[in-house]
């Protein structure tokens, strides 16, 4: 008996990481934030903290509408051109 | 997890936030991205129902977490 | 990747085995598959006018994607007969439309399903039930196109319960969740006619169903009464958010509010207009936002948008009734929207023809 396989074949992906920070003191932080109960509340502590103990400065708060979609690319490409690194997070 | 990811082909760090019953979700999702290493945060469940004093809490052991992360390998 | 290079699993000769097999796969939904030889997936695709390699469906956040194939195959493992395969495959194509946000839906805590409503005669030319036990068991159309639907987000996306579907207790619908619109009797015009489709043409609506609310009222006998009930239910504290609705009236009451003249349009607004909560009981039970109310209240507002409450959506048109049930029984009910609002928007597509094709 032949049976065909239900499951979807995809090419594997590999990605690579951007490179390390050499140091912290002084960078822009990015936030995104989700828009669920607490979020921005919770990677602002997050941030914060940065701010306090490295000299960081946070630039911008993005968010998205949408919790549970991919942000939107553009969003993405405007953080990237504005801060050091991004401060973003998923669960409730 | 996914932003993350997608933000750090942009060329610069992210650092994501999870909480620790979506552990086994993110590694998920990185794996399916190509990027089965990538670390985040973990932090104890649940954050919308936090006090202020929970948050800050939870915030110290994500920012010890993202120090390592921003300036690991 | 061409037809012939699906990947295919030889095994012995033994259907109870081959049964076992797919269990071991995990390759199902917890209950018997009907192992997916060769010959019934052709017959599946023979109702697809597309090549087997053609892609439905994409997955925004993994890139997984659903071909013309693999919809096929988990439709046979499913236990769909070839003539429902178009309904199928326009669910998906609906779901596949951005705002709908399959992902998301599907991968929440809010433990939606999807719920496909089936308008228009071609659910009549498969012999789906639209009738009594609606949502119920017993018709192999409606349990098997919604079965397909969740296989399908099981094995070609990968939402594995625990690890990349995280419901916290999920509904019964994640088993299947697909009925038909009843014809029969309906004083209003189908689904199908109000989107627009051309005459004879069926369609498919989908909606991330967050469960299942029966409203019960045999006592009422105004549109005011047994809509006032349904905005209750629509209303209750567990449920409320600026989310879309369904409400699949039954025909006891359909026909008193139809039968007073009511149209759809004056259900829907009599719906959105008396399905809210003040913000103090919002906050009373600590789901106030200021946010979600400045939405509701902000330039855009619809004029039946109460100050000094939330409703259920942000509008009339974010409830969708149709009519559905066996004739007895004052028995409707009311399906809310995954749990988080407007992170999923119904969307509807025709069956078995391409009008809006890219």
């Amino acid at each position: 008996m032949q049976l065909y396989d239900p499951t979807a074949s995809g090419a594997e992906r590999t990605l690579s990481r951007a490179g390390a920070l050499a140091a912290i003191e002084g960078k822009t932080i990015g936030i995104l934030e989700n828009g669920k109960l607490n979020a921005p509340e919770m990677l602002r502590e997050i941030a914060d903290l940065f701010v306090a103990r490295h000299g960081c400065t946070i630039h911008a708060v993005y968010s998205k509408s949408n919790a549970s979609a991919p942000a939107p690319a553009e969003t993405l490409a405007q953080a990237a051109a504005e801060v050091d690194f991004l401060i973003t997070g998923l669960g409730d | 997890m996914h932003d993350g990811i997608s933000f750090e082909q942009l060329g610069k760090r992210a650092v994501v936030l999870c909480t620790e019953p979506f552990e086994v979700t993110a590694k998920n999702i990185a794996k399916i991205m190509g990027l089965a290493d990538y670390p985040f945060m973990k932090v104890q469940h649940p954050i919308g129902s936090c006090t202020a004093p929970e948050l800050k809490a939870r915030a110290e052991v994500g920012y010890r977490q993202a120090l390592a992360i921003l300036l690991g390998d | 990747m061409p037809f012939d290079s699906h990947r295919i699993h030889d095994i012995p000769d033994d259907l109870l085995a081959a049964i076992d097999y797919c269990y071991e796969q995990g390759w199902t939904d917890g209950l018997p598959v009907i192992p997916p030889v060769l010959d019934r997936v052709h017959a599946m695709l023979a109702y697809e006018g597309r090549p087997p390699e053609a892609v439905i469906a994409t997955h925004p956040a993994t890139t997984l994607q659903l071909t013309v194939h693999a919809a096929a195959v988990n439709a046979v493992m499913a236990g769909c007969l070839p003539e429902y395969f178009p309904v199928l495959v326009a669910a998906f194509e609906a779901m596949d439309k951005p705002d709908f946000n399959f992902h998301g839906s599907t991968a929440s805590t809010g433990g939606s399903a999807p719920l496909l409503i089936v308008s228009g005669g071609y659910a009549d030319d498969i012999g789906m039930n639209a009738d009594v036990n609606l949502f119920g068991p017993g018709n192999r159309a409606n349990a098997t196109i919604g079965r397909a639907t969740r296989l399908i987000l099981r094995n070609v996306f990968q939402m594995i319960p625990g690890i990349s579907d995280k419901s916290t207790q999920g509904n019964p619908g994640k088993y299947s969740f697909c009925i038909a619109e009843r014809a029969r009797g309906n004083p209003w015009p189908l689904l199908c006619q109000e989107q627009d489709y051309p005459e004879g043409v069926s369609s498919v609506t989908v909606f991330a169903g967050g469960g299942f609310c029966n409203v019960e009222n045999h006592g009422g006998n105004t549109p005011e009464q047994i809509l006032g009930s349904v905005a209750d239910a629509m209303a209750n504290y567990g449920c409320i958010t600026l989310g879309q609705s369904v409400v699949i009236l039954a025909p006891e009451h359909m026909r008193i509010v139809a039968g007073a003249g009511w149209s759809r349009k004056d259900a829907q607004e009599f719906l959105f207009a008396h399905a809210k909560r003040s913000i103090e009981g919002m906050k009373s039970v600590g789901k106030y936002r200021d946010v979600e109310y400045d939405k509701q209240h902000g330039p855009d507002a619809h004029s039946l948008a109460q100050p000094g409450y939330i409703h259920r959506g942000l509008g009339p048109d974010d409830i969708l009734i149709a009519m559905g049930g066996g004739d007895a029984g004052g028995h409707s009910c009311f399906i809310p929207s995954w749990s988080r609002g407007r992170g999923s928007i119904m969307q509807h597509k025709p069956i078995g023809v391409c009008i809006d094709c890219n």
